[in-house]
């Protein structure tokens, strides 16, 4: 069984989750730009994590098997921090790198004016660098948020089917699959959504533009969201090729949109499901101590 | 490919020429080269009309082209190996033998006729073999110039004409005559090239008219089988496709007869291997010179170029044999990378290359940041001495790569720049941390060169620890060990 995890803050996370995502065929993964907990304060901030995202984290899941892309974005959180907006311009250099798939996370948090520019200019971002999008839903007024949403993508021109609306919930599925978008899921221990929940989705909404992702970060959240969802829809009558469709192929054909999903498998992992110790390394880094 | 493979006779001595020739059409070879002589073809056979007639025919059936190759070891000389050579004092025999193999040629259609110049006879200074060898070739253009027939002269290792130039020395001594060419073996190219395979190929250029494929190592004169020695097969492959070389490459092994018909596979094999490996290295060069073209008439696209080689050139390793994960020599796009690295050095003034090597790193993922570094390991390779300016942006980042916890990075940072000009102390502490990371030492340049006692006693200390955690101490540190006679022989 492969999974990809369409979206999951690796950078929060330890290698145990990474051994775990690998051990459970996990073997390709979205990571979206997003706050870090602590809000920002300037734009070197963001630029070190950008760089991160794209260098340390992509290593660093390399390490382990598995294929790291990110999204690049101004969320729109800390888009109301006039100290950040400024990393906006920022953001156009790091659209071309290899293996950035969509601009994201974009949206709402509070719908503040400052969330409606920052969303409109990085959606045109998308539409210039043809890239998809990856927009969050707000947390709290999420009907409302993803109402709007769906104006400002329509409005901006871009072709719904290269936009994710992520978060959705049993109350906003049906607009966003009216709309033509791709329709996003995150599996959370409590909030959120659930494996039972997302199952009943599915069937009512089949399998077409879904993607189900575990969205983990350094909240309680559980990596293997995405893996208990797939168990969840076997037990529940879904065929393994649905289960590959809603987690694989799905993600692959949305992310795939970019031109810049890399999938052939990383050099040591194809034939063992171990990581290969010549591939490694020590010290201030990932894979301590001897490997026998 | 737009060259025909083919394979030497004289690597088939144990096999009938018919059999030899049957075997080699079978494997997908469309050329021969057919050396003259025992056991194949004898030139002075009473019957060679009637056997040249029945050879074409075969090569017709078969599909082969044919080159003509005259290095058979006793033909003219039972007791002494190649004499008489056109560079003793009687050679005679020998041109007349070179006259026979063109008129062979001539009836056979071949493409040309390969032939060298000798080893200079003990006490035979190079003046003499110069002034012995010219009139002589001379002659033998002058008579295959009636027969219609191309010559090709091959530089041999230890032999008066031993390299390209040489080549290009008597033909330019003989008044650049059209019908003589150079023959090129990619393996004597690692033994004698100054500019290696790819330098002694684009050296021959247009006039390149037969080519000898081999491996072999730097040192010996012994053509061996692909994949024994050191020879670079599919940069030459490459190379000769860049040439729009549409002559005959054929293996030579003359050594390997015992082995004939499972070499003959396996080179095979190893060809179409380099072959597909040639296309990567071509797309490279193809993205390099556009690249180029494309930054100087507008500065402004190097970032984005630079950022998507990875896109266009790939990111497969660049010794897959070797590195399978290209963290020790980088991949095919690290290179890629560098090389265009090393070509903005040709015109960018040293101030506008340093801080474009800035930008480049400070703003590039890890891909461009390996880029980069193996970009300054080029830069540093071309000249022997950096601009100041140069030199500064590449020591603070090679710094900030040492810091680095990414293998790939590290790996980058210890090329020919940092053999050139990092500090004894951060040289010392980059080798170890290389050790202390599990990533072979053969990253390193200039190794040798630069270890120490100071280094030896650090490595000495780290295995140290590592026995006293009970832990395995990487096989690099013996190697850290030896370099200083000190250390040799501790625990």
């Amino acid at each position: 069984m492969r999974l990809f995890d369409p979206h999951i803050h690796m950078t929060s996370r330890t290698t145990n989750d990474y051994e775990a995502l690998y051990a459970n065929g996990v073997r390709a993964l979205v990571e979206p730009a997003f706050w870090m907990g602590q809000p920002r304060t300037n734009v070197g901030s963001f630029i070190d994590y950008f760089d991160s995202l794209l260098g340390w984290e992509r290593f660093r899941a390399a390490q382990f098997g598995i294929r790291h892309h990110a999204t690049i974005a101004l969320n729109p959180k800390e888009a109301n921090d006039p100290r950040c907006v400024p990393v906006l311009d920022e953001i156009p250099r790091y659209l071309v790198k290899e293996g950035v798939v969509a601009i994201g996370e974009i949206g709402y948090d509070s719908m503040t004016p400052a969330e409606d520019e920052a969303f409109s200019r990085q959606l045109q971002l998308a539409l210039e660098y043809s890239l998809p999008a990856m927009v969050h839903t707000p947390h709290r007024e999420k009907l409302a948020g993803t109402q709007r949403t769906l104006d400002v993508v329509r409005e901006s021109g871009v072709e719904p089917g290269m936009v994710v609306v992520d978060h959705l919930n049993e109350t906003n599925v049906g607009m966003v699959k009216d709309a033509g978008a791709w329709m996003g899921f995150s599996i959370y221990p409590d909030t959120k959504m659930d494996e039972q929940r997302m199952v009943a989705i599915l069937r009512e909404y089949g399998t077409e533009k879904v993607l189900v992702n575990s969205a983990a970060d350094w909240g309680r959240s559980d990596p293997l969201k995405t893996v208990s969802t797939a168990h969840a829809m076997l037990a529940a009558g879904f065929t393994a090729d649905d289960v590959d469709k809603v987690l694989w192929r799905n993600p692959v054909e949305f992310y795939g949109q970019s031109g810049q999903l890399i999938l052939d498998p990383i050099p040591g992992f194809d034939a063992a499901d171990l990581p290969d110790a010549a591939a490694g390394f020590e010290g201030n880094s990932v894979l301590r101590g001897a490997r026998v | 490919m737009p060259f025909s493979l083919g394979y030497g006779t004289n690597g088939f001595a144990d096999h009938p020429l018919p059999v030899a020739l049957e075997l080699l059409a079978e494997q997908g070879y469309d050329a021969v080269a057919l050396t003259l002589g025992h056991p194949h073809l004898d030139p002075f056979a009473e019957d060679l009309d009637a056997q040249l007639r029945s050879l074409r025919g075969r090569l017709d059936e078969l599909g082969l082209r044919v080159v003509i190759e005259t290095g058979t070891r006793f033909l003219l000389d039972p007791r002494h190996k190649h004499r008489p050579a056109l560079v003793d004092a009687e050679a005679a025999a020998r041109v007349a033998f070179l006259r026979r193999a063109v008129d062979i040629a001539a009836a056979v259609q071949a493409e040309c006729v390969s032939f060298f110049s000798g080893v200079l006879p003990a006490d035979t200074t190079p003046e003499t073999g110069w002034q012995r060898l010219t009139p002589r070739v001379a002659d033998i253009v002058e008579y295959a110039r009636g027969k219609d027939v191309l010559l090709a002269v091959e530089p041999e290792p230890g032999m008066l004409v031993e390299t390209v130039s040489d080549v290009l020395r008597l033909r330019a001594e003989l008044g650049d005559p059209e019908n003589l060419r150079v023959t090129v073996d990619i393996g004597h190219c690692v033994v004698v090239e100054p500019g290696g395979v790819r330098g002694a190929l684009l050296q021959a250029g247009p006039l390149l008219a037969n080519v000898q494929l081999d491996d072999m190592r730097p040192h010996a004169h012994e053509h061996l089988p692909f994949g024994e020695g050191t020879v670079d097969l599919p940069l030459a492959l490459a190379t000769l496709a860049e040439l729009g070389y549409r002559g005959v490459a054929a293996v030579e092994l003359p050594r390997h007869s015992h082995d004939a018909p499972g070499l003959a596979v396996r080179s095979m094999e190893a060809l179409r291997a380099g072959w597909h490996q040639a296309g990567a290295i071509r797309e490279s060069a193809r993205w390099l010179q556009e690249s180029t073209t494309a930054i100087t008439t507008d500065p402004g696209s190097l970032a984005k170029i630079f950022a998507m080689a990875g896109r266009r050139v790939g990111r497969s390793p660049l010794r897959p044999d070797a590195d399978p994960t290209g963290v020790l020599f980088g991949t095919v796009s690290d290179h890629a990378r560098g090389a265009l690295i090393g070509r903005l050095g040709e015109f960018l003034s040293p101030d506008e290359l340093a801080e474009t090597l800035l930008a480049l790193y400070d703003g590039g993922d890890s891909a461009e940041r390996r880029g980069v570094l193996k970009g300054l390991g080029a830069l540093a390779t071309r000249s022997p001495k950096l601009p100041a300016a140069v030199v500064t942006a590449g020591l603070r980042l090679t710094a900030d790569a040492l810091r680095t916890s990414e293998n790939g990075i590290v790996a980058a940072a210890v090329g020919p720049f940092a053999a050139a000009y990092l500090d004894q102390h951060s040289w010392r502490h980059a080798v170890l941390k290389l050790v202390f990371m599990g990533i072979s030492l053969s990253a390193v340049a200039d190794l040798q060169e630069r270890a120490d006692d100071e280094l030896a006693r650090m490595a000495h200390d780290f295995a140290a620890e590592r026995s006293a955690a009970g832990r395995p101490v990487p096989e690099d540190v013996q190697l850290l060990l030896q370099s200083s006679s000190s250390y040799s022989t501790s625990s």
